[in-house]
């Protein structure tokens, strides 16, 4: 289960406040900048709370993003929704979505769950790159962007669109601890760490399962909706494994199930991907080269590092006898 | 309470239950007892419905529970502990004990509300840790517990679904003699009207508790009635001591 | 067209050709995982790697030095990435290696955009393969053939070295049950290299003879990755005849997928890997343990 800890809540006000910093003093390109991160960050959130609290390791999270953008820009435009209505449709369909393949592949796990995944996944991909309803291999554009000139914010400013996603990722990453630390968080964790005891209990697995999936989806939905506002503009590439590949990647740099760690990644990812696409076209080279350092050295990435560190550190400073006390386990 | 009628399992050409049926009454303790390989495990397994039987039924408080799911068969009052801990590493004590009475009360599954939190639940905690003794260590880690200890949270995690029946795989393997009669003393404490169906390998510690004996051989009743009776049976020595002895 | 029975020969040739390119890649993918419980997604960048291999060798000597020299430089990298990642990432869990061979991915891909650069390289079918063959009555490119009946070489090849040999036996003793193996005495680490090198040599076989057929691009390993993964998984992580039926199931249905109703060909293919994962949670055939 989710537990905060001092170390994780200075964390969390150190981004916030490093997003905040950025969205007031930042120019345009600082700016576009900042709002990938928080779309991706949202994105990360949505998987770490499967992948990293349940074992439910998704490649179809950035197919569900991809459901989101593709739900709000059809119901927006071609079905001539109110940005809101669509909003709340698309996320809605994508939760559904998710929870129907959360409960398909519950019974499956390790490489296969990531295979079943990938398989609807990839079907979500192929079907809108062959549907003429979703703009093919063209993508759709003339996106508009959410409406909130009655309460006086202009989200077709920059500064005001990066600073809304910042307040939608704070209410998901709100959102993903109250999931994580309610009864059915509590069964999710139970369940990843010994399925067979938790159905013996009498719990119906594949229910809780889809359930967090579903909700998880919601979340990569809410992201698909904002990265569809964001551009205003949206193509098939969206969806391609490869983006649930790359967020998966992310989660592991952040810090896997530490939910603060894969914001920690998503901000680490984007910076290095802008930095290094400057200096050199190979970006990716380094960008593998880090990931096999990350894994190899067996630390739960960039924030599991420190989590160590620090845990490490305070172990040493208070000399505890009662920590190595009755571990003799048969 | 819990019946069983001819269940029989094979796995290719290895029987491991025959024909195996079984009577419990509300609130009796039974023993099964029975050499390594004798069925013991396997005939859990199909009772909880993790294993399928071959055929025969299994009737669970009067009604034919066989085609039913684990989970199915869990809600309707049939728990289980396993021969090896099967805890939640990570969680603590209370925990642990929380995670199963969620739900058994319906918790396991809400969103906006931490199942620990609610006064049912710590009621069932509070209750099956004075039950199983594990009031000192409610808020250790399980980590940080001795290995006897851990025993008996996994027969309190089994406890805190709220059983009518409660099936113990080896309950004391693995601890000392001398916290086996412990452990037995505690069984001997829990509510009269709760059933038990226990496996046990130490045959003196096995007639602390029970009220009944079943001996498997071969995944063949092969005795049962009461304690005196079999502690008297030739058949038994010759099957359960001989094979005792090098066990 | 379609009660034409030349053009079904023509398709069922196709998919046959798919199909024993699919064999070749996934084969060496299954035994590794059947055999060393290991996931190996660079498993596709070792095929883009023969493929560039073979590029560079028929370059200056020609399509058959190609043949034989770019699967031995692949089982030459294969060697590298045995004894730098794989042999220390045994012991991980299975999502461990789906990380570490996910980031060699991304390096091998980019160390061939180094080395080859961004366009896309192409390879003369030889002269003695070029040209059409009378198969069953149609008129079918001779290259195609090549490699249908390659495929079936090497499948027939294994089949035996698997099924007659002792290392075969050691082999499927291994799968069965690794640590049995050791305790009769086999070089259970020494077997798993040895397998584990031939596999990349096939997938970088396969490489060069996929190269005259598409154009050799950076980006082939990311594209045949998925495909293969689906052909394992149909099949099961299992021996060879479960690798050769996932391959087949896989060529046919995409082959024909792609005649018959275009517009599902891509979203056919995934719907049957759905719908065996839905059916059999641990693939078709599912691996012991």
């Amino acid at each position: 289960m989710f537990r905060h800890t001092p170390l994780r809540y200075a964390a969390l006000v150190l981004l916030a406040s490093a997003a905040l910093f950025q969205a007031f003093t930042a120019q345009y390109f600082g700016l576009e900048i900042l709002t990938e991160i928080l779309i991706l960050a949202m994105l990360v959130l949505a998987l770490d709370m499967v992948a990293g609290f349940g074992g439910m390791v998704s490649l179809c999270h950035g197919a569900l993003m991809g459901v989101g953008a593709y739900g709000y820009a059809v119901l927006s435009t071609t079905a001539g929704l109110t940005p809101p209505v669509a909003m709340g449709a698309a996320v809605a369909i994508t939760a559904g979505l998710s929870w129907i393949i959360g409960a398909i592949c519950s019974r499956s796990h390790g490489i296969y769950f990531i295979m079943a995944t990938l398989a609807f996944g990839q079907m979500a991909y192929s079907y809108v790159f062959e549907a003429p309803i979703f703009g093919g291999d063209d993508g759709l554009g003339g996106i508009e962007r959410l409406d909130l000139s009655v309460v006086g914010i202009d989200l077709n400013d920059t500064r005001t669109f990066a600073l809304f996603c910042l307040v939608a990722l704070a209410a998901m990453y709100g959102l993903a601890v109250v999931i994580l630390r309610s009864g059915l968080g509590r069964s999710f964790s139970g369940v990843m760490h010994n399925e067979q005891r938790m159905r013996a209990l009498g719990l119906t697995v594949w229910r809780v399962k889809a359930d967090v999936f579903g909700l998880s989806g919601m979340i990569a939905g809410v992201a698909g909706v904002l990265a569809a506002q964001h551009i205003m503009y949206i193509s098939p590439g969206l969806m391609a494994w490869t983006v649930s590949g790359e967020a998966l990647v992310v989660v592991i740099l952040g810090g896997l199930g530490t939910l603060v760690g894969p914001l920690v990644g998503a901000a680490v990812f984007v910076v290095l991907k802008h930095e290094l696409s400057s200096l050199t076209t190979h970006w990716h080279l380094i960008v593998g080269v880090i990931l096999i350092g990350v894994v190899m050295s067996r630390a739960n990435g960039i924030f599991g590092f420190i989590e160590d560190f620090v845990a490490a550190r305070s172990k040493s400073a208070n000399t505890n006898p009662k920590a190595r006390e009755g571990t003799k386990d048969a | 309470m819990l019946e069983t009628r001819n269940l029989d399992k094979s796995f290719g050409a290895v029987h491991v239950t025959r024909r195996v049926s079984l009577k419990l009454e509300r609130g009796e303790r039974r023993v099964i007892l029975g050499p390594n390989g004798a069925g013991k495990t396997t005939l859990f397994n199909q009772l909880v419905g993790e294993l399928t039987p071959d055929s025969g039924r299994v009737h669970l408080a009067g009604e034919d529970v066989t085609a039913l799911p684990v989970a199915k068969r869990a809600r309707q009052g049939l728990s289980r502990s396993y021969q090896k801990n099967t805890l939640f590493d990570g969680l603590t004590v209370e925990e642990n004990l929380g995670l199963a009475a969620a739900i058994y009360t319906g918790n396991a599954t809400r969103i906006w509300s931490d199942s620990l939190g609610k006064a049912e639940v710590r009621e069932i905690v509070r209750d099956v840790a004075n039950q199983v003794d594990l009031m000192p260590f409610l808020h250790a880690k399980v980590s940080e517990i001795s290995y006897g200890v851990r025993r008996q949270l996994e027969v309190g995690v089994a406890l805190a679904t709220r059983p009518l029946v409660l099936l113990m795989d080896e309950p004391t393997s693995g601890v000392g003699p001398e916290m086996a009669k412990g452990f037995h003393d505690l069984l001997n404490n829990l509510p009269r009207d709760l059933t038990l169906l226990i496996i046990e390998h130490d045959m003196d510690l096995a007639f602390d508790v029970a009220d009944t004996i079943t001996v498997l051989n071969y995944g063949e009743v092969v005795f049962d009635g009461l304690p005196d009776a079999a502690r008297g049976s030739d058949l038994l020595k010759e099957i359960y001591l001989g094979s005792w002895e090098d066990a | 067209m379609i009660t034409d029975l030349g053009f079904w020969t023509l398709q069922a040739l196709n998919a046959l050709q798919l199909s024993m390119l699919l064999f070749l890649l996934s084969v060496g993918l299954t035994v590794i995982f059947g055999l060393m419980h290991f996931v190996n997604l660079a498993h596709g960048a070792l095929y883009a790697l023969g493929a560039y291999f073979a590029a560079s060798v028929a370059a200056m000597w020609g399509y058959w030095a190609a043949l034989l020299l770019a699967p031995v430089a692949v089982a030459g990298v294969g060697v590298l990435l045995y004894s730098g990642f794989i042999q220390r990432m045994r012991k991980s869990g299975p999502m461990a290696q789906v990380l570490v061979t996910f980031g060699l991915i991304f390096v091998l891909l980019d160390m061939t955009r180094i080395v080859w650069g961004d366009l896309p390289l192409a390879i003369e079918v030889p002269a003695m393969l070029g040209g059409r063959l009378a198969v069953l009555g149609v008129e079918y490119p001779t290259y195609r053939v090549f490699i249908i009946v390659l495929g079936l070489v090497v499948l027939g090849g294994l089949a035996f070295v698997l099924g007659r040999t002792q290392i075969g036996a050691m082999i499927r003793a291994g799968v069965d049950n690794d640590e049995m193996a050791a305790c009769l005495g086999i070089n259970v680490e020494r077997l798993f290299f040895c397998v584990f090198c031939v596999g990349c040599a096939l997938a970088g076989l396969a490489g060069v003879v996929a190269a005259p057929l598409l154009s050799v691009s950076p980006d082939m390993s990311l594209q045949i990755l998925i495909p293969t993964l689906i052909v394992i998984v149909i099949g099961g992580l299992c021996l060879l005849q479960r690798g050769v039926a996932g391959a087949l199931l896989f060529g046919f249905v995409q082959t024909f997928g792609a005649v018959l109703a275009p517009q599902l060909s891509s979203v056919l293919i995934y719907a049957l890997l759905a719908a065996v994962l839905v059916i059999k949670p641990v693939g078709l055939f599912p691996a012991k343990g």
